[in-house]
């Protein structure tokens, strides 16, 4: 869940840890950890991940942060920091 | 601290971000630290391609009725009614356009005995014909429109199946046809005799697909024993190598199909990507064909997968159905450089037969 009392860059930071966490338990990822999971990577060209690992993860998103993800906005979610960005955009929405 | 792989010359560097984490984690496999410059090109341009395919049955009607083909076996042509309006097929184009398909895969019966409905699809979105042959496909009408022709063997065998020597009537029909591949169905009865054929269609100025007979109808000598399923391997990676300009294949493709395993899992109903997505009920869903749906000619009904709803999976030998399999598992093939490629090279096979990348 999201701390309150942070700067926006620390917030960032700390979702999209939670992020990678989700990712890698629900993609089941055997070769990373959340503290080596590269933010910035390309998930789709790099990692191979498509449209259904990414409605696994985004099930998983929208049930902890309580917000709702829309498919259209699918091609906005490329990356750890990407996906956590538009996380919190969607929560002060 | 950022470590890099130990050298390995088949393995880029380019991958800059690969970090350190724990010693049996140490470095985060991507596909950018998989490949070399010329493999990673070729990755990035079937990245994009982005394929959304869906079957359609054109009609319940054909002009042969041959052994082995399913659609008549299983009584797939009488599960609808064919609708008669063309208006009502272009709406229907439409709809699936807008649910996001773009590959339509025509097949039948035989679709050229309606090239208006063949029209509806070509004039939306890009359009594949599978046909027998027979007929012609108007190229003044559908100048760039894909065409398959279902091929069983040689002139024997297409006349003992088929009724008739289909094989020599369609390669007179597409002679130097550029938008033309044979999809040519190989059964046991034809190990020793391939190359003749892949001679004719190369000789024809043609192309061929190979794929084995899933033995429906359990004719007598056309099953496949692990034995065969050997042999033939060893026929079709053989042509392809001594005919690369004529066979569009990959030698992963060929393992997968004849063997039924892919990086040790093994193809069935359980496994396999190419079922009708409303009539998906498998828990857990396996990865599958997004959007994906077999079409009845009725425009309404849907028929279960891409094959026969009463065809054995565990037995099924579908070409189409086995690279869709390698296909929509590329994750798991991002595991090592030499998995990566093969997936490459299918994926390539698979946009050659269906016109998103160039002979």
């Amino acid at each position: 869940m999201i701390a309150e009392s942070t700067t926006p860059e620390a917030l960032l930071d700390e979702t999209a840890q939670r992020v990678s966490e989700i990712i890698i338990d629900e993609l089941k990822l055997d070769d990373v950890t959340p503290s080596t999971f590269d933010a910035d990577l390309d998930l789709i060209d790099e990692l191979g991940i498509d449209s259904m690992d990414l409605t696994a993860v985004v099930l998983v998103l929208q049930d902890e942060y309580e917000i709702t993800i829309y498919e259209e906005d699918y091609p906005e979610l490329k990356t750890v920091r990407s996906i956590a960005s538009y996380v919190l955009k969607r929560r002060t929405a | 601290m950022t470590h890099h792989r130990p050298p390995d010359t088949t393995v880029s560097k380019r991958n800059s971000r690969l970090k350190a984490a724990t010693p049996d984690k140490e470095f985060m496999i991507t596909v950018s630290s998989l490949l070399d410059e010329a493999w990673y090109q070729r990755y990035q341009h079937i990245s994009q391609l982005n394929i959304r395919s869906s079957i359609y049955d054109v009609t319940t009607k054909c002009n042969l009725r041959c052994t082995g083909c399913f659609f008549f076996s299983s009584g797939e042509h009488l599960v609808a009614e064919e609708e008669p309006d063309p208006a009502a097929w272009e709406a229907f184009v439409d709809r699936e356009k807008e649910r996001g398909v773009n590959l339509a895969i025509l097949v039948g019966g035989e679709p050229t005995l309606h090239l208006e409905r063949v029209d509806a699809f070509y004039q939306r979105i890009p359009t594949y014909c599978a046909t027998n042959g027979l007929i012609r496909v108007p190229r003044d009408r559908f100048p760039d429109m894909m065409v398959g022709i279902s091929l069983w063997g040689d002139s024997e065998t297409e006349k003992r199946l088929r009724g008739k020597d289909v094989f020599t009537r369609s390669l007179a029909n597409y002679r130097d046809d550029p938008y033309t591949y044979f999809l040519f169905t190989i059964t046991p009865q034809q190990l020793g005799k391939i190359e003749p054929i892949i001679q004719r269609i190369g000789d024809a100025g043609l192309k061929v697909h190979m794929q084995l007979l899933s033995n429906d109808e359990d004719a007598p000598g056309f099953g496949w024993t692990d034995e065969l399923l050997v042999q033939v391997r060893g026929e079709m990676d053989d042509m392809l190598d001594r005919y690369p300009e004529v066979v569009i294949s990959s030698h992963y493709y060929h393992e997968v199909l004849t063997t039924g395993k892919m990086l040790g899992r093994t193809f069935g109903w359980s496994e396999c990507p190419s079922v009708t997505e409303g009539l998906d009920t498998r828990d857990p869903r396996p990865k599958r064909l997004i959007r994906f749906n077999r079409w009845a000619a009725d425009l309404k009904s849907k028929h279960r997968c891409c094959t026969s709803a009463t065809r054995d999976c565990s037995t099924c030998k579908d070409g189409a159905a086995h690279m869709s399999w390698i296909m929509v598992n590329k994750r798991a093939h991002i595991r090592s450089t030499k998995d990566l490629q093969n997936w490459i090279e299918v994926y390539e096979m698979f946009a050659k037969l269906y016109q998103f990348l160039p002979w």
